[in-house]
C-alpha cells in the first residue's frame, strides 16, 4: 500500500464515519428502544425503564390479526412469484426464439412503471369485478410487481451457472422442466433466496395498493394498520414503537444474511427502493 | 430451436405475461378511457359520462397545477435524487478508504449502513414524525441543547422546512441502496491503476477526476435513472410524512392522482392526471430503454 494515511487523517475518517453510521442506525435503533420504554421514560435519554406493556397493548388492539395477513399474504405471493420467475428467467437465458429482445425490454419496463398510475384503473376493475377486499386480488398484485425485477435479477444469476450441466441433463433425457426444477434451482438457490427476499420485503412494506383495494379492517395489512394506529394514537408513542419494531424485525432479519449477495444484486439498478 | 423447447419457452413465458399484461397493460389502456369520463368512485358501476379531454384542460389548466409539477419535478426528483446521488459518492469514498480497511471495519460499516433500507417506508415515516415533532422529537431537543435555537421548530409544518425535512427522509431510507451500488463499483476498480497513478505522482482530486470518476460513470448513470424514476412516482414518502400540506403546500403528482380519486372520489379526473405522468415519464423511458435496458441486453447477447 503506497501513501498510506496519517494519524489525524486516519481519525478524521473514523469520526466522521462513526458520525454518519449514527445518524443512519440511530431512528430505527430507536424504534426498539422506545417500544421497551414506559411512558413516562419514552422521551428521556436519561431515564430508562422497560416494560413490554406496549407491546401487550399492541396485541390486545388486534394487531396479531394484521402481522398475520402480512405475513400469509406475502409468502403466498413470493412463492408464486419466485415460480412463475425462475420459468422464465430460465427460457431467457438459455433459449433464442423470436421476440426475446423485446419481450425482455418490456419486463425490464415494467420495473419502471409507475404503481400510482395503474393504482385507479386496477381499483375500479377489481371494484366492478366485487373483487375489492379479496386476497386473490391482492396476491396477483403482489406477484405482478415483483416478476419484473425477479426475472431481471434471476437471468443475472443464471448467468453464472455453467450451460454443460443443463446440456447433460438434457442428453441424458431430462425434461426443461426437470433441468430447471433439479438441476438449476439448487446450484443457484443462493440467488433464488436473494430475489425471494427482495419479493418478499416489496411486499411486507407495500403501502398503495393495500389502502386502495383493502377496506375492511380485518383484512388490513401491517403496513396500513400500523399508519392507521399512528393517526389515531398519535400521543402513544409506546404502542406505535412497538408496532414498527415488529414490521421492521423480519426485514432485519432477512437483510442482514443477504448483505453479501446484496450488493452482486445491485447492478444496473435491479432493486426498487 | 427443437420442439419441446419451443414447448418449454411458452409454458414458461406465458404466465410471466399474463401477469404483466394483466397488471400493467390492460389497466393502463383502460386508464385512457376513463380519462376521458367524469367516473365517480360513489357511482362505479354506472360508467361515467363521456366528457372528452375536460378532465386534461382542467388538470393543466388549474391553479395549483403549476406549484403541484414544481413540487414534483424541482424538489422530489431533481433536489432529492442530487443530494442522494451526491451523498452515495460520498459515502462509499469514505467506507471504501483506505483508513476503514485498514482497521478491518469493512463488514461491520456494511451491516450498519444497511440499516435504513431494511426499515419499510412506513416505519421510517413514522419514527421522523416522531424525530421531527416539535414537541417531543429528537431533533429540536438536540437543537435545543446546543443552544443552536430557542424556539421548537415544527418542520412538518412550517413552509420553509416541510420540503428539506421531506428530502431528508427519503434520504436517510434510499442513501444505502446508492452507496453499495457505487461501492460495489469502485471495488471493481483495478488497485493497481490507482497505485500506478499514485507513484506518477497524482493529486487527489486528479484521482477523483480522471479514474474514479470515469470509472463509476455507469453507476452514477444508472443510479441517478432509476432514483428519478422511482422518486418522480413515489407516493409513500410525501402522503404519510405531510398528507400533501401544509395545505396543498407539498402536494406532488402522486398525491394528486391519490387525493382526486380516492379522497373526492373523482376517478375520471385522477385517470387524467396518470396519463399526463405517464407521458412526462415515457419521454424519461425512451432514454432509459435505450442507454439501460439496451445495454442489458447487448451483454445478455455477448456471453
Amino acid at each position: 500500500m503506497s501513501r498510506a494515511p496519517g494519524a489525524l487523517a486516519q481519525f478524521a475518517t473514523l469520526a466522521i464515519t462513526a458520525a454518519v453510521l449514527a445518524f443512519l442506525v440511530y431512528p430505527t435503533a430507536w424504534v426498539f428502544v422506545a417500544s421497551l420504554k414506559t411512558p413516562d421514560t419514552m422521551f428521556s435519554a436519561t431515564r430508562w425503564s422497560m416494560t413490554l406493556e406496549n407491546y401487550t397493548r399492541l396485541f390486545a388492539a388486534g394487531f396479531g390479526h394484521n402481522v398475520m395477513n402480512s405475513l400469509v399474504l406475502c409468502i403466498g405471493a413470493v412463492l408464486l412469484s419466485t415460480f412463475v420467475s425462475v420459468n422464465a428467467a430460465y427460457a431467457f437465458s438459455r433459449f433464442r426464439f423470436r421476440g426475446r429482445g423485446t419481450l425482455f425490454a418490456s419486463v425490464m419496463l415494467g420495473q419502471t412503471f409507475p404503481w400510482i398510475i395503474l393504482v385507479t384503473p386496477v381499483f375500479i376493475l377489481f371494484a366492478r369485478a366485487g373483487m375489492l377486499n379479496n386476497w386473490g386480488s391482492m396476491l396477483f398484485v403482489y406477484v405482478a410487481i415483483s416478476i419484473p425485477f425477479s426475472v431481471y435479477l434471476l437471468v443475472g444469476y443464471l448467468r453464472a451457472v455453467p450451460r454443460s450441466l443443463d446440456e447433460a441433463a438434457i442428453m441424458d433425457g431430462a425434461s426443461y422442466f426437470q433441468v430447471v426444477w433439479r438441476i438449476v434451482f439448487p446450484i443457484m438457490f443462493p440467488g433464488i433466496v436473494a430475489t425471494a427476499t427482495y419479493a418478499f420485503l416489496l411486499c411486507w412494506s407495500e403501502y398503495l395498493f393495500s389502502v386502495a383495494l383493502l377496506t375492511q379492517e380485518e383484512m388490513k395489512t401491517m403496513p396500513l394498520a400500523l399508519y392507521i394506529y399512528f393517526g389515531e394514537n398519535v400521543t402513544d408513542w409506546g404502542n406505535v414503537m412497538a408496532g414498527s419494531a415488529l414490521t421492521t424485525l423480519p426485514t432485519l432479519l432477512l437483510f442482514l444474511p443477504l448483505q453479501r449477495y446484496m450488493v452482486s444484486g445491485l447492478a444496473a439498478g435491479s432493486v426498487k427502493q | 430451436m427443437h420442439a419441446n423447447a419451443k414447448g418449454f419457452v411458452a409454458f414458461a413465458l406465458v404466465p410471466a405475461f399474463f401477469f404483466l399484461g394483466a397488471f400493467y397493460v390492460y389497466p393502463f389502456v383502460f386508464n385512457l378511457d376513463i380519462s376521458a369520463t367524469d367516473l365517480d368512485i360513489f357511482q362505479l358501476r354506472d360508467g361515467g359520462r363521456w366528457i372528452g379531454l375536460e378532465n386534461y384542460v382542467e388538470l393543466l389548466t388549474s391553479p395549483g397545477f403549476r406549484r403541484v409539477m414544481f413540487n414534483t419535478v424541482i424538489w422530489l426528483t431533481v433536489v432529492g435524487v442530487t443530494v442522494r446521488i451526491v451523498l452515495g459518492l460520498a459515502l462509499a469514498f469514505l467506507l471504501d478508504s483506505r483508513t476503514i480497511r485498514a482497521w478491518r471495519l469493512s463488514t461491520l460499516t456494511r451491516i450498519l449502513l444497511i440499516i435504513p433500507w431494511a426499515t419499510p417506508p412506513v416505519v421510517a415515516i413514522v419514527v421522523w414524525r416522531w424525530i421531527l415533532d416539535p414537541r417531543v422529537g429528537a431533533a429540536n431537543q438536540l437543537l435545543m441543547w446546543l443552544g443552536l435555537i430557542d424556539q421548537p421548530i415544527p418542520f412538518l409544518a412550517d413552509a420553509n422546512w416541510v420540503w428539506p425535512s421531506i428530502i431528508v427522509i427519503i434520504t436517510w431510507n434510499t442513501l444505502p441502496l446508492v452507496t453499495l451500488t457505487f461501492m460495489a463499483s469502485l471495488q471493481s476498480l483495478p488497485g493497481e491503476l490507482v497505485e500506478a497513478a499514485e507513484i506518477d505522482g497524482a493529486s487527489r482530486m486528479q484521482l477523483l477526476r480522471y479514474i474514479y470518476l470515469p470509472h463509476l460513470k455507469p453507476a452514477i448513470i444508472v443510479m441517478a435513472m432509476m432514483s428519478t424514476f422511482w422518486t418522480f412516482n413515489n407516493f409513500i414518502y410525501v402522503w404519510l410524512t405531510t398528507g400533501a400540506g401544509p395545505g396543498t403546500f407539498t402536494n406532488v403528482m402522486a398525491t394528486e392522482i391519490y387525493i382526486k380519486g380516492f379522497i373526492d372520489g373523482r376517478l375520471g379526473y385522477s385517470a387524467a392526471a396518470g396519463v399526463v405522468m405517464a407521458m412526462i415519464m415515457t419521454a424519461f423511458g425512451m432514454i432509459y430503454l435505450r442507454y439501460v435496458a439496451a445495454r442489458a441486453l447487448v451483454e445478455e447477447e455477448d456471453r
